[in-house]
């Protein structure tokens, strides 16, 4: 089975030229979004990151 | 085998805290809160599901989802992320309660592997083998794959090096955190001495036909994509070995020296003594084996030889730029380095384990990799129906079907049952069991019987359904 594509990194993306033809449009794009994405990761770590950390503490599993 | 068994268990993490990050709930006492609504279904916090999974809280208060039997790859990665909404649903719910209740905690669940403390917990993988073929020399060649696959199915993170005298040495980014948690190349301990191999002999079938093989070394892995590549490439290395011919001869001298130093040398070319006193290299022991399976492989498994030949040629470029989009350890590796370079951190800092918890957080709104997904960084190789129908369905190419099926109905007319993974039954007195030691059995007069036995048993066709 499996008509996955495993190389596109969207749902139902499929690009067949491969990764490396990116259009600037499309640069600009990807890096709007890492930037958007490190916001949103400054809002998670600027909140007591450290006391969190201490916080998990759990006995080992198997 | 040509059709393989396979399951993939996962312990999550676990911690509540308030909104300043300290802890509000003991471990024991959030998986209280995380299990209620499994409890008061199933009458207790082991319990099988309609999708014929297991769900259950393991030693050390971990929650664990284990897979229904797949012979099927993407579908047991289907199956694996079904788990996850699963869990992430039962914890949305818990949360609710809490913060009806006016308490400031609130539950993570964390698809990774050890605490801040240096607990260790686990991702297991089953793989079923035949008991005639060839297990007292697979642990030789299986082993060395093992050791060096962190390169391209590790979940990467950063360990800090101890100096000699005890204190903090520097932090670095290392292709798997778990390698620093393995004691042993092959045996049947689990939580003192964890093994590579665990031998433990519980087929969950015919015993004089079938052994389990119980794979402990691997990370949990939040990419589908790594997720596949786990059970697509083994399972193609134990095809290779189970042929009986020829097979690369890569033994290591010391398997656990090598995992440890496998996982700190991000070109994948440090050299690895064999056991023949010669050395090698993880580029070289992975890519010896694609070639050598290369020829077995049918169908959809030339994506995946394709993919596994992407990932070790990231490796042994340097190019990330396919590989910090699909494959676990190099997401995790991009986003540390922007991370620490945004904020001037050096590694070790706890902002940076924070990142590292927060990429395995399952929350679909709260975790770091669902974020990526959102924005085409991390790969979502499933649909999100296929991942939602997986919630409700068994694999329908293997026993779990028959599992699957007795479960629901049951749920459906209110009958009470007990069931593992080979034996079925209801709990009334004088009830028979019926076992399934076939593995690949999808049809069973004895089950069919049991179906009619609840159907005629049932006193609630339209009873509520189930959290899960």
């Amino acid at each position: 089975m499996s008509q996955q594509s495993l190389n596109a990194p969207g749902p139902g993306g499929d690009d067949e030229s491969g990764d490396e033809t990116v259009t600037g449009g499309q640069t600009f794009a990807s890096a709007q979004a890492a930037d958007d994405l490190l916001d949103e990761i400054d809002a998670v770590l600027e909140s007591n990151a450290e006391t969190f950390v201490r916080s998990f503490v759990q006995k080992g599993g198997q | 085998m040509k059709r393989r068994v396979g399951g993939l268990e996962t312990e999550f993490g676990l911690v509540c805290v308030r909104a300043d990050g300290s802890r509000a709930l003991e471990p024991e006492q959030a998986a209280r809160e995380l299990f209620r609504p499994v409890v008061a279904m199933g009458r207790s916090s082991n319990v099988f599901l309609r999708n014929a999974a297991r769900l259950y809280l393991d030693v050390g208060s971990h929650p664990e989802y284990a897979t229904a039997e797949c012979d099927d790859w993407w579908e047991l990665v289907a199956q694996d992320r079904a788990g996850e909404r699963i869990f992430a649903d039962l914890a949305a719910q818990a949360n609710d309660r809490l913060a009806a209740e006016g308490q400031d905690a609130r539950l993570h669940l964390l698809k990774n592997n050890v605490d801040s403390a240096g607990n260790a917990f686990g991702s297991h993988e089953n793989y079923l083998v035949d008991r005639r073929g060839e297990f007292t020399r697979l642990p030789r060649y299986l082993l060395p794959f093992l050791v060096t696959r962190q390169i391209v199915t590790g979940a990467g993170g950063v360990v800090r090096e101890r100096t000699e005298d005890g204190q903090d040495g520097p932090a670095q980014f290392v292709f798997s955190r778990r390698s620093d948690h393995m004691w042993e190349a092959v045996s049947s301990a689990t939580t003192r001495t964890r093994p590579i191999i665990n031998t433990r002999d519980e087929p969950h079938g015919d015993p004089t036909r079938f052994r389990r093989l119980h794979v402990i070394v691997g990370d949990s892995t939040m990419s589908e994509v790594s997720t596949h590549l786990r059970f697509a490439t083994t399972d193609l290395v134990l095809r290779a070995i189970e042929t009986g011919r020829a097979l690369p001869e890569l033994a290591l001298h010391d398997d656990i020296a090598a995992i440890r130093a496998v996982s700190r040398d991000l070109t994948g070319r440090a050299p690895l003594p064999t056991a023949e006193g010669g050395t090698t290299t993880a580029l070289e022991v992975q890519q010896r084996w694609l070639d050598h399976v290369a020829p077995l492989a049918e169908g959809d498994e030339q994506d995946a030889l394709e993919t596994w030949q992407r990932a070790l040629d990231a490796v042994r470029t340097g190019d990330r730029s396919w590989a910090a989009q699909h494959l676990d350890w190099a997401i995790k590796e991009r986003l540390v380095a922007q991370v620490a370079e945004r904020r001037g951190l050096d590694l070790g800092a706890p902002e940076i384990e924070r990142l590292d918890l927060a990429y395995h957080d399952i929350d679909p709104g709260a975790g770091v990799f669902p974020a990526l997904q959102r924005r085409g960084m991390a790969p979502s190789v499933l649909s999100e129906e296929r991942i939602e129908a997986a919630r409700e369905s068994a694999p329908s190419t293997t026993r779990a079907h028959l599992r699957g099926q007795v479960v629901a109905a049951a749920q459906e007319h209110g009958v009470d049952h007990v069931v593992d993974w080979t034996t079925l039954r209801l709990t009334r007195p004088g009830a028979m069991p019926v076992q399934v030691l076939d593995p690949f059995a999808t049809h069973l007069p004895a089950v069919d019987a049991l179906l009619e036995e609840i159907r005629a048993a049932g006193i609630a066709p339209d009873a509520p359904a189930p959290p899960a």
